[in-house]
């Protein structure tokens, strides 16, 4: 059984339909890139998926559970996490905090509004280890928004396993960084899968990104699925060649 | 460390209050007090969620009204009369939150507003309980349980009224350092994604409305028996927009500033409205000129040369230059 199944996803804004009937299954551990050109419908998918934006068709499967319909904290719950394409953190708290609030999300007593010090320094722990994780850690006390734009994607990527998720969604985590942040943090990610047995779902635009990274790749076009398959199935797929790739190379 | 000594010598000197004041004035600094907790009741709301209420006098309201009716129609001591009142002010409070927290920004504003006018209208449609536009007077303040009666001495009432200040002001403190205090941090910072990390954030607001309202009854609840009346006053627009001011004008987001701003503006209100008819636009310059010069407050004001010592090490700006390099 797959950890995630999408089943003839749709999302349509008025006339526009951003996700067309998409079908993919993700099985766990594995790592999955979802490709293709700007406005493709990637970040709608996450957001339908995750509950932040509502489907006008189809369902999710998540661990043999449907969580079409969930508002986006009960998907979260469930073992989800993701980050979005535009950097969501809270610039004004330090990177620490930024954290230890994402880590504390998976406590069971996180709402503790008396007695809550266990859940603290349980949250303070988990922060910690992130941090390190994603090379952080000097700029612990740091507000989040003084950091420069790599360290703020990678801060995020750091909240999100904080939480301890069994389906980690990253839309775009290089998106805006100079080739050498690129390079720092396809290095993080690395030693960060092949750590742990993570599975992932990437949305990325550079191509060299994708490769490294993913066992399986996802080409998506005006909405709709294209090519699903291994990378080098889908880098000799004509269609994608001239959707997408034949564009870029 | 130096804070709670601070704070433990400002409760003792506050003790010493009744030995040395004269009985009038102790009058004008426990109705200072009393609007101390009303305001920090509030920047739960403002300075930890941002959520602003332009209606927490309901809050004031529903606390003096349902004391003194207790107090006026059971036969109960003045500990259980109060603790009653809140009782029922925050369950009242419950519906309100649900309403309120469905929406954000000006029409959560306007949502507590209308929900405090409601209570203004209320005394005036249920004349028979609530004496309407002359309100209630002759409120009594009966001894017990155990035979206690210290409270019925003005300088007994202003050491009950410290005592709920001091502990509210702790269990404040230990509510905005909580687990529960960090999600509101995050409400406040950035509600969206903490909704993404999890959070029923709705939940969270509609919990800190409700404490929010239930110490900001306790302090209408204290006022009612000390005053020994109540009027529909209390429910009016212009208490609300005075305690949000107090918040604002103490610091936002501290507690203790909030508790300074009633405090020292109930003082200076007392003392200057007697002087000149020209208190209300005094009152005006010196919030415009807090907003404008010190956003921070009069706790931001009183911190300021002690926060900037406070350097971080290794952290800071050496941070932002010096990247990090795996
Ligand atoms: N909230 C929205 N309202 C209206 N249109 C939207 C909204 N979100 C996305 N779209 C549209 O849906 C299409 C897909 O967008 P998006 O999912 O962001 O693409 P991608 O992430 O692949 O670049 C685009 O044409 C975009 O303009
Ligand atoms: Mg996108």
């Amino acid at each position: 059984m797959p950890l995630l199944e999408c089943r003839g996803l749709t999302r349509s804004f008025g006339g526009l339909v951003a996700v067309d009937n998409v079908n993919m299954a993700i099985e766990a551990g594995e790592i999955r890139a979802v490709i293709g050109p700007n406005g493709a419908g990637k970040s709608t998918l996450f957001n339908i998926i995750t509950g932040v934006l509502p489907v006008s068709d189809g369902q999710t499967v998540f661990a043999g559970e449907m969580i079409t319909g969930l508002p986006v904290y009960r998907v979260v719950q469930k073992g989800i996490a993701r980050t979005f394409q535009l950097t969501h953190l809270f610039p004004d708290l330090t990177a620490h905090e930024n954290v230890r609030i994402a880590a504390q999300a998976q406590h069971a007593d996180r709402w503790r509004p008396l007695a809550g010090g266990h859940v603290l320094a349980a949250s303070r722990k988990v922060a910690d280890e992130a941090l390190e994780q994603m090379r952080l850690s000097r700029f612990s006390g740091v507000k989040a928004g003084m950091l420069s734009h790599g360290d703020q994607r990678l801060l995020e990527i750091g909240m999100a396993i904080a939480q301890k998720p069994r389906l980690l969604m990253l839309d775009e985590p290089t998106q805006g960084l100079s080739i050498e942040e690129t390079d720092r943090a396809v290095q993080i990610l690395r030693d960060m899968l092949a750590k742990g047995d993570l599975t992932v779902i990437l949305v990325e635009h550079d191509m060299e990104v994708v490769f490294k990274l993913a066992d399986k790749i996802t080409v998506l076009h005006r909405g709709r699925v294209i090519a699903d398959g291994l990378p080098d199935e889908v880098k000799a797929n004509d269609e994608v060649q001239s959707a997408y790739l034949g564009g870029l190379e | 460390m130096r804070e709670r000594l601070v704070i433990a010598l400002s409760a003792v000197l506050l003790c010493l209050v009744p030995l040395v004041v004269p009985n009038y004035t102790l009058t004008l600094i426990v109705e200072a007090l009393i609007f101390g907790l009303f305001a920090m009741s509030l920047d739960l709301m403002v300075g930890y969620t941002r959520l602003h209420s332009f209606g927490h006098a309901a809050a004031y309201g529903m606390g003096a009204y349902s004391t003194a009716l207790i107090l006026l129609h059971f036969n109960l001591p003045l500990p259980i009369g109060i603790i009653l009142g809140v009782a029922i002010s925050v369950v009242i409070a419950i519906p309100i939150a649900w309403i309120c927290t469905k929406s954000t920004g000006v029409s959560f504003a306007m949502l507590t507003l209308a929900f405090a006018q409601l209570g203004y209208a209320m005394i005036f449609r249920f004349k028979d309980i609530s004496g309407g536009s002359d309100g209630i007077g002759g409120i009594p303040r009966p001894a017990g349980p155990f035979g206690i009666d210290f409270f019925q001495s003005k300088s007994g009432y202003f050491y009950l009224v410290v005592f709920c200040l001091v502990g509210s002001y702790l269990l404040c403190r230990a509510i905005v350092t909580s687990p529960f205090g960090a999600v509101l941090t995050g409400i406040r910072e950035n509600e969206a994604k903490t909704r993404a990390l999890g959070y029923n954030t709705r939940a969270y607001k509609m919990a800190v409305v409700v404490m929010a309202y239930g110490f900001g009854s306790l302090a209408g609840a204290l006022y009612t028996p000390f005053a020994g009346f109540v009027a529909p006053e209390l429910f009016f627009w212009l208490v609300s927009g005075r305690v949000l001011i107090m918040v604002i004008v103490g610091g936002a987001g501290t507690l203790i500033g909030p508790i300074l701003g009633g405090i020292c503006f109930m003082l200076l209100e007392q003392q200057l409205s007697e002087v000149t008819e020209l208190w209300p636009l005094i009152f005006g310059s010196i919030f415009i000129a807090f907003v404008m010069l010190a956003p921070d407050g009069i706790w931001g004001l009183l911190t300021k040369r002690f926060r900037s010592k406070q350097v971080v090490p290794g952290d800071g700006e050496d941070g932002e230059t010096s990247r990090a390099t795996p």
